[in-house]
């Protein structure tokens, strides 16, 4: 675990001490290094599930796939970043990259944790770079509104869970998730104890997003520049997905009845969300509700508790993070040369950047789950476990999975058919980094179709 | 000579992160050896080492 934080660290005196003229490529290739370390993760060489361990850190087969996608997103940022953040001064470029080795810095160890309490503290600690991302290179106005309701949705979800591990590091006398799994179950009967539940997961349904807590999503996304929304969609949701993964150990014996509001709040979020996509004019703000859509189906399959379950979560949450990144960085190259958001000022781009509609066509087939992409291995193993557990929820699915193939077929039209518009006269023509940018966001997608066991997490 | 001067001038960070590296490298190592110390002076898990064999545990 170590050879991957420390160079981390290490990142941050890299990115002050660097000449101005090599800053991005400097920090670029050490991330790019950094990320190829953390590959050796995945060769797994322990047979008691946990691996690269030490006192306070480890990582087992749900944890490493997502400590991989969080390594690997650090490089895609700068890259994203280098073109809009270059013309400012040179520290506040620093900072700006400071600010995302910092992101990367706590996620490995919220990731990493097996402690609960500090994957509490850097679950926390993530709020402060992302809400100066995003209030401080915010575009507009309500960047302010955005932090704001980031910040509150969050801290008000999770401090009940603070209180509720510090009930249950009183009642277990241990908040080790190594020690925990073979401690008693817990005798969860009174309403305290359905209130203690509640705190435990609250605080990680509000982070995924689930509908109806996630009001706070769109508002950060659209607001926030590409590196803000890219750490958001791909990393920093799943981590109320790994949480709930996590606490689930513990709540077994309540989850079986309580989760019942939270799994139907989820598979309607998915229909609601699918159409409030549909209706969407805002490009950036049309990706973010989709990702809360994905979500709510990662929500329902972590809520039933069943193998495939927990399978088809962890393999949606690693294949959404890739695709809404790839999404985000390629509604930043439109609005990058358009300056608008507003879908209709954008449309017949195909015209102008052939080579862009590939990876949108690719990116938009990758989101609604075309086979044999991940996000269908992962929404399948959802859609089964659901039918498993009440055969109709088959219809709620189905009509989810109708509506996501809708929405990221209007996407796609709309932003690249049709003729260009008129008051649309000086496009710039690509760069080879956006280019590769989009290649390494769709290499490890397809890399993934060949060896989906790299992230099926605990069942096999 | 000159070139060389200004070469390491610009570039000489680009040593931090490979040092962060290998500093990781030994502590997870020392921290192995740490956590696994006890293991072949156990009466359970003691054997004789076979020949080249360093740990019991790998």
């Amino acid at each position: 675990m170590l050879k991957v934080l420390i160079p981390t660290i290490m990142l941050f005196p890299t990115i002050w001490l660097s000449s101005s003229k090599w800053l991005w490529t400097t920090t670029t290739m050490n991330s790019f290094l950094i990320a190829f370390i953390s590959l050796t993760w995945l060769k797994w060489t322990s047979d008691t599930g946990w691996n690269a361990s030490n006192s306070y850190m480890a990582a087992d087969p749900l944890s490493t796939p997502l400590l991989v996608l969080t390594c690997w997103l650090l490089p895609l940022m700068i890259l994203a970043s280098q073109n809009h953040i270059n013309s400012e001064p040179v520290n506040r470029q620093r900072m700006y990259i400071t600010l995302l080795a910092s992101l990367q810095t706590f996620m490995i160890m919220a990731f990493g944790a097996t402690k609960i309490i500090m994957f509490y503290i850097m679950f926390e600690a993530t709020l402060i770079p992302t809400l100066i991302i995003i209030t401080r290179w915010g575009n507009q106005a309500e960047r302010l509104n955005a932090g704001t309701y980031f910040l509150f949705y969050t801290l008000a979800g999770s401090l009940p869970l603070l209180v509720a591990l510090l009930l249950l590091q009183q009642s277990t006398g241990t908040l080790s998730m190594l020690v925990l799994q073979y401690s008693d179950p817990l005798l969860l009967n009174s309403w305290g104890h359905k209130i203690w539940w509640a705190g435990c997961l609250i605080a990680f349904l509000v982070k995924m997003p689930l509908y109806g807590m996630h009001l706070w999503l769109p508002k950060a996304h659209v607001e926030a520049p590409v590196a803000g929304s890219m750490i958001l969609a791909a990393v920093l949701l799943k981590l109320g997905g790994y949480g709930m993964m996590r606490m689930m150990v513990m709540l077994d014996p309540l989850s079986k009845q309580l989760a019942y509001p939270f799994i139907i709040l989820a598979l309607w979020g998915v229909i609601m969300t699918g159409l409030v996509c549909l209706r969407q004019t805002d490009l950036k703000s049309l990706i973010a509700y989709s990702s809360v859509g994905h979500m709510g189906l990662v929500a329902g399959g972590i809520l039933i508790q069943t193998p495939w379950g927990f399978t088809g979560a962890i393999i949606l949450m690693i294949a959404h993070g890739l695709t809404s990144s790839a999404l985000f960085c390629l509604a930043n190259t439109s609005y990058e040369r358009t300056h608008s958001r507003t879908m209709i000022l954008a449309r017949g781009l195909q015209m102008v950047l052939p080579l862009a509609t590939v990876w949108w066509f690719i990116a938009n087939l990758a989101n609604l789950a075309l086979p044999p992409l991940p996000n269908l291995m992962g929404e399948l193993m959802i859609i089964t476990a659901l039918f498993n557990w009440s055969p109709w929820t088959i219809i709620i699915t189905g009509m989810g999975t109708l509506i996501t193939a809708n929405y990221s077929l209007y996407m796609f039209l709309t932003s690249q058919r049709g003729s260009i518009p008129e008051h649309i006269t000086n496009l710039s023509p690509s760069h080879t980094r956006e280019h590769l940018l989009m290649t390494l966001h769709l290499i490890p997608i397809i890399l993934l179709m060949l060896k989906p066991e790299l992230m099926w997490g605990w069942c096999n | 000579m000159v070139k060389f001067a200004a070469f390491v001038r610009e570039h000489w960070v680009n040593i931090l992160v490979p040092m962060g590296f290998l500093m990781g490298i030994y502590l997870d190592r020392w921290n192995d050896q740490r956590l696994t110390a006890f293991r072949n002076k156990s009466a359970l898990y003691s054997r004789e080492l076979k020949p080249g064999e360093e740990y019991t545990w790998k």
